[in-house]
């Protein structure tokens, strides 16, 4: 069976591959993660006010916005969420460049899901620590 | 300044173009070299030839001049003594035909009298006679009966009453031996008329005279009539009465003997005669002097030719050469450049494929990720275990797609150098003990000829590592087992040369030029991606050096690395 002991954890995947985030998203609600999903820079933004997440899973290219912009904003607004750049475009100073704004770690799409959790959690904790 | 450019540029020889000028025409070097040596050679020679030119007329313009000043002199003074033997000759014979004498001479006794006294201090007097005013020889004595010869009729007996002087051209007469006479006319006082006193003179005399006066043996000197008969005898145009072949005209002229030799003959007239004498004298071009002056002329000519063209040889094959190897490497640079170009360029598509196909990977992964938790939460049914077995084969070939896009994404990646002070003796080492289990499993045997005092290096460690790493490795696979593999390091021209020399298969000329193209792999399919090489290429052009490759098949493979003291690349 799926391991499911993270119902307390609400992640927010902010990703304009629909049929990523929306897969990803089922995958992680199989294992009891409080998960949402937006589709765009601005309903990310929007979304982490109401929504206020535990951890963000950013892709770097989106049509409206880049990225790296909403990583700047979010950490503006709520410096203590953590923020996973997942990216299947962009390149890896991109990623150290998102690290420097204060992103939790980067990581190349395709991702195995037991290492995206394994990431996931480390900052979880990292969070709370 | 374009059209006069393009204007000119129609009129240069290929051979002198440029090597982009060219365009696809390869450049004559025998042309260039023709071209080059001509001008250089006229250049050389021209002022030497020109000199040669004036200095050779001059001096013959000179020595012509002196020649024909000593040639009229010398005629001048000869002219003059023939002159006085002739005027001496004229005295005696007015001498003995004083104008009261006639009644004397015209008695052949008196007359023989005379003729014995002149003929003892004159022996080439050859006759004499008295001849009276109508033409009538009165009194004669000499070797023939001519008394009573009637001279009425010659010209000659008509001239002596107006100048009172004859000279006559030498003639033969009855004697058939050359001679000439000498005519003196008088008025006698007793008897009002006139009468002449007449000698003939053997010609042999004026011969002896001509003999005396000539001073050098190889000129000819001779007396010539008015029609050109020779009164004297010439080595050139024969005996006394042969023809002289030149016209009798004054002055001094030079031409051509019969032989092809080069004369002058100077002419001049002796006044009171019928004659003119003639002197005949080889041209100064058979002198020593002139001779001698042409000799050196020459020898500095062709001296000046022969170290001409050996200098200008010698320039023209150095200068060729060093033009091809301006070619070859102006050649070369371009294909380098078109390589690195064609290189730079498939790195962009290569990221660019990698973004592209990454994305749609990720939905691939997640889509059979999902499948495999919902087949987790379901039981048993048939066919579950075969489409376990499928997704399993998907996920592999993801994570091989996954592997390729990863490598494809790294040509995009612009990692900040981590410049520090490294010697790189020491990360070749570092890299070596890496591979150390895996040369040691294929006995590969590794030679290490590193320079020790090798300076270090500003320049990226883990970059270098990966670097090396590759192409050590790529050694060892080509070697497989049993081999040797060789690195090399040392400062050459102020960088860092390493050389990592294997005595693998070699790589194939066909391959070669391909080797640092992504994707170009000569793996089996699933071994290798047919990046590494062209990611080493794109580190060490980002660290500012260079990597080249030698191989001949059958013999093994080397790699030459060079790396700046400090990379100037990334400032």
């Amino acid at each position: 069976m799926i391991e499911s002991n993270h119902d307390n954890i609400k992640v927010l995947i902010a990703d304009d591959e629909v049929e990523f985030a929306s897969t990803l998203l089922t995958r992680l609600q199989l294992r009891k993660f409080d998960v949402s999903t937006v589709n765009s820079g601005e309903a990310a933004l929007r979304a982490i006010a109401e929504y206020q997440p535990d951890i963000l899973l950013l892709d770097l290219k989106m049509p409206d916005m880049d990225g790296l912009e909403v990583l700047a904003q979010v950490k503006d607004d709520f410096p203590k969420m953590q923020v996973l750049i997942l990216t299947g475009h962009g390149s890896f100073e991109v990623g150290l460049e998102g690290m420097e704004l204060g992103a939790y770690d980067y990581i190349m799409k395709p991702v195995d899901l037991n290492r995206l959790i394994e990431k996931m959690m480390e900052a979880y904790r990292a969070k709370n620590s | 300044m374009k059209i006069s450019h393009a204007f000119y540029k129609k009129f240069i020889p290929d051979a002198l173009k440029s090597s982009i000028d060219l365009g696809l025409k390869k450049r004559s070097y025998h042309q260039f070299r023709v071209i080059l040596f001509s001008i250089m050679i006229s250049i050389a020679m021209g002022p030497v030839i020109m000199v040669a030119i004036l200095s050779y007329n001059n001096y013959d313009n000179l020595v012509q001049k002196e020649e024909r000043e000593q040639l009229e002199w010398h005629l001048g003074g000869s002219i003059k003594s023939i002159e006085q033997m002739v005027e001496s000759l004229k005295s005696v014979v007015q001498f003995a035909a004083r104008r009261d004498r006639y009644t004397e001479l015209v008695t052949d006794e008196n007359l023989e009298e005379l003729y014995i006294r002149m003929k003892q201090q004159y022996p080439f007097f050859a006759d004499l006679g008295v001849i009276d005013q109508d033409g009538i020889q009165q009194a004669y004595f000499g070797p023939h009966d001519l008394k009573g010869a009637d001279y009425a009729k010659e010209a000659w007996f008509k001239g002596v009453f107006d100048s009172g002087v004859y000279i006559s051209r030498v003639y033969t007469g009855y004697r058939q031996v050359p001679h000439f006479a000498i005519a003196v006319s008088n008025l006698d006082p007793k008897t009002s008329k006139l009468w002449t006193l007449r000698v003939t003179i053997d010609a042999v005399t004026l011969q002896q005279f001509i003999n005396t006066i000539k001073t050098d043996a190889s000129d000819d000197l001779f007396l010539v009539d008015a029609d050109g008969i020779l009164q004297t005898s010439s080595q050139l145009y024969g005996k006394t009465l042969s023809k002289f072949e030149e016209k009798v005209t004054v002055g001094v002229h030079s031409n051509f003997s019969q032989a092809g030799e080069n004369y002058f003959h100077a002419i001049g007239t002796i006044t009171n005669t019928p004659w003119s004498l003639v002197l005949l004298k080889k041209r100064y071009i058979h002198n020593t002097d002139w001779k001698l002056f042409r000799r050196n002329l020459y020898l500095i000519v062709t001296g000046c030719t022969v170290i001409s063209m050996l200098v200008v040889y010698t320039l023209v094959h150095l200068l060729t050469s060093l033009i091809r190897k301006a070619d070859e490497m102006q050649l070369g640079m371009l294909k380098d450049a078109e390589h690195t170009n064609k290189l730079a360029s498939i790195g962009r598509l290569a990221a660019g494929v990698g973004h592209e196909i990454n994305n749609p990977l990720a939905i691939i992964d997640q889509k059979t990720g999902l499948i495999e938790d919902l087949l987790l939460m379901t039981d048993d049914f048939q066919h579950k275990k075969t489409i376990e077995q499928c997704l399993k084969v998907v996920n592999q070939s993801v994570d091989r797609c996954k592997a390729i896009t990863h490598r494809l994404l790294g040509f995009a990646r612009r990692t900040d150098i981590q410049a520090e002070d490294l010697q790189i003796n020491d990360v070749i080492q570092d890299d070596l003990q890496f591979l150390e289990n895996a040369m040691l499993y294929n006995r590969i045997k590794i030679e290490l000829q590193l320079q020790e005092d090798l300076p270090h290096i500003k320049s990226d460690r883990l970059q270098l590592q990966q670097i090396f790493l590759n192409i050590i490795n790529n050694a060892i696979d080509a070697i497989g087992k049993d081999g040797d593999i060789s690195i090399l390091s040392h400062l050459v021209a102020g960088e860092v040369r390493i050389v990592i020399q294997d005595n693998g298969p070699g790589i194939p000329e066909n391959i070669l030029p391909h080797i640092f193209e992504p994707f170009y792999t000569t793996k089996e399919t699933g071994k290798g991606t047919g990046l590494g090489l062209s990611i080493t290429y794109g580190i060490i052009k980002k660290l500012g050096g260079d990597i080249s490759v030698r191989s001949h098949v059958g013999r093994g493979t080397a790699f030459t690395i060079t790396l700046p003291l400090e990379n100037k690349n990334n400032d």
